[in-house]
């Protein structure tokens, strides 16, 4: 039988393969702070977008005019639990009227965490729209809370919202439609909605 | 040599198939089936993956002992697994939330280290660089053809457009797992019952 040298059998392999650990992490670390600034960039565009979405506020095609927008009508406020943003009208946070109160309301969906964005009119009672931050429903199944006739219907309703079978076009301002084939994802959805009308209640509380 | 290269490049194709000849790589069959977009990403990251990864190995194959390769696989695997994860990340942030965790899951389809346990260990870059490709394509184009009938059927629309307008009533069964076992298993039958003939 041939003899293996300890070195070739014991400390070679460890050598080697932490030349190649070393190389693959370098590589991948070098890449990860390359696109760290464009990663940052985008999610915090994201958030910007749904602040605007759900507001009601047109939003522009270009990620720089999103940006001017949103520094000119949104003003961030520290709460206890957690950021309100403050989204004015015409004439931004120095001229205009508050338009909505918006805040991130998270729950659990059927494959991981919903981040939905909720913002309120200035009554806190009355959704004036949300968006979907964070999602990992079934594609073409739950997935399709991020379809715009789903959000589209929470303007204008009020929490705590009850839910009617896909194509009955709620029209009453506590009731929406739900969506068929994701009975458990309409579910969790329903509860963000309502846990967020408590959340607006509580700010309403605050004083806002 | 090129006649060696053009089998390897075709082999995967048709009689190797990895999907509906091995059966290898169905986990993402199932899951990323349901929406052609993005299961071009899907189609487009493994390729990436499977080329390089066998690529990357066979031109280490010669150096590295035995007893560590499987380690090695897999790291190589994951670093280019994360390159692409991080690119779409960083350029494509919509498509990449919509993928969710099965970009990263690509390190564990049996079609990439297969590969390399079955070809690169033991043949030069240039080949293992062609066979990771036409495994790759291999893969892609039968998932590709079952997301376009899952696609169509259960939403009715092919890459986000309508194509069968209000009329149709979608099969929510394609869009869920099950319905990719059903067309999986018709695109087998079909095709065998073909190369049989």
């Amino acid at each position: 039988m041939k003899q293996v040298s300890f070195f070739s059998e014991r400390i070679k392999p460890v050598i080697i393969m932490a030349v190649i650990t070393i190389i693959c992490i370098s590589l991948v670390s070098g890449i990860h702070l390359s696109t760290q600034e464009l990663v940052i960039a985008n999610e915090g565009l994201v958030l910007k977008k749904a602040v605007l979405y759900a507001a009601g506020v047109e939003i522009p095609s270009g990620n720089a005019e999103v940006n001017e927008l949103y520094e000119e009508r949104v003003e961030e406020q520290m709460d206890e639990s957690g950021d309100v943003y403050i989204v004015y009208g015409e004439g931004g946070s120095t001229g205009g009227e508050i338009e909505a109160y918006a805040f991130i309301a998270p729950g659990p969906g059927l494959w991981g965490e919903i981040e939905m964005l909720a913002a309120f009119m200035p009554d806190l009672k009355t959704f004036a729209g949300i968006d979907f931050i964070k999602q990992n429903e079934t594609p073409g199944l739950g997935a399709r809370i991020t379809e715009a006739w789903f959000k589209e219907q929470l303007r204008g309703k009020q929490p705590p919202l009850v839910m009617n079978p896909e194509g009955t076009e709620s029209s009453a301002s506590t009731e929406i439609d739900a969506i068929t084939g994701a009975s458990r994802t309409s579910d969790f959805v329903l509860s963000i909605f309502n846990e967020a009308g408590l959340r607006a209640a509580e700010l309403e509380k605050e004083g806002m | 040599m090129a006649s060696k290269a053009v089998k390897t490049l075709i082999t995967p194709l048709g009689k190797e198939n990895p999907v509906f000849v091995q059966i290898l790589g169905i986990c993402s069959t199932l899951a990323v089936t349901n929406k052609l977009e993005n299961t071009i990403v899907m189609v487009l990251g493994v390729i990436f993956t499977t080329t390089l990864s066998s690529f990357t190995f066979s031109i280490l194959r010669k150096v590295i002992p035995a007893r560590i390769r499987m380690m090695v696989e897999t790291l190589i695997i994951a670093t280019y697994v994360i390159i692409v994860d991080i690119v779409l990340k960083a350029y494509m942030p919509e498509i990449w939330q919509q993928l969710g965790p099965y970009v990263g899951l690509i390190i564990t389809n049996c079609i990439v280290m297969g590969r390399m346990e079955a070809f690169a260990a033991s043949n030069p870059p240039g080949l293992s660089l062609i066979d990771g490709l036409a495994s790759g394509i291999g893969y892609g184009y039968v998932l590709l053809i079952i997301a376009f009938f899952r696609e169509l059927l259960g939403s009715g629309t092919i890459l986000g457009f309508s194509v069968f307008g209000d009329w149709w009533t979608n099969w929510s069964i394609m869009v869920m797992a099950p319905g990719a076992f059903f067309v999986l298993a018709i695109f087998i039958w079909v095709v065998k019952g073909r190369m049989e003939e």
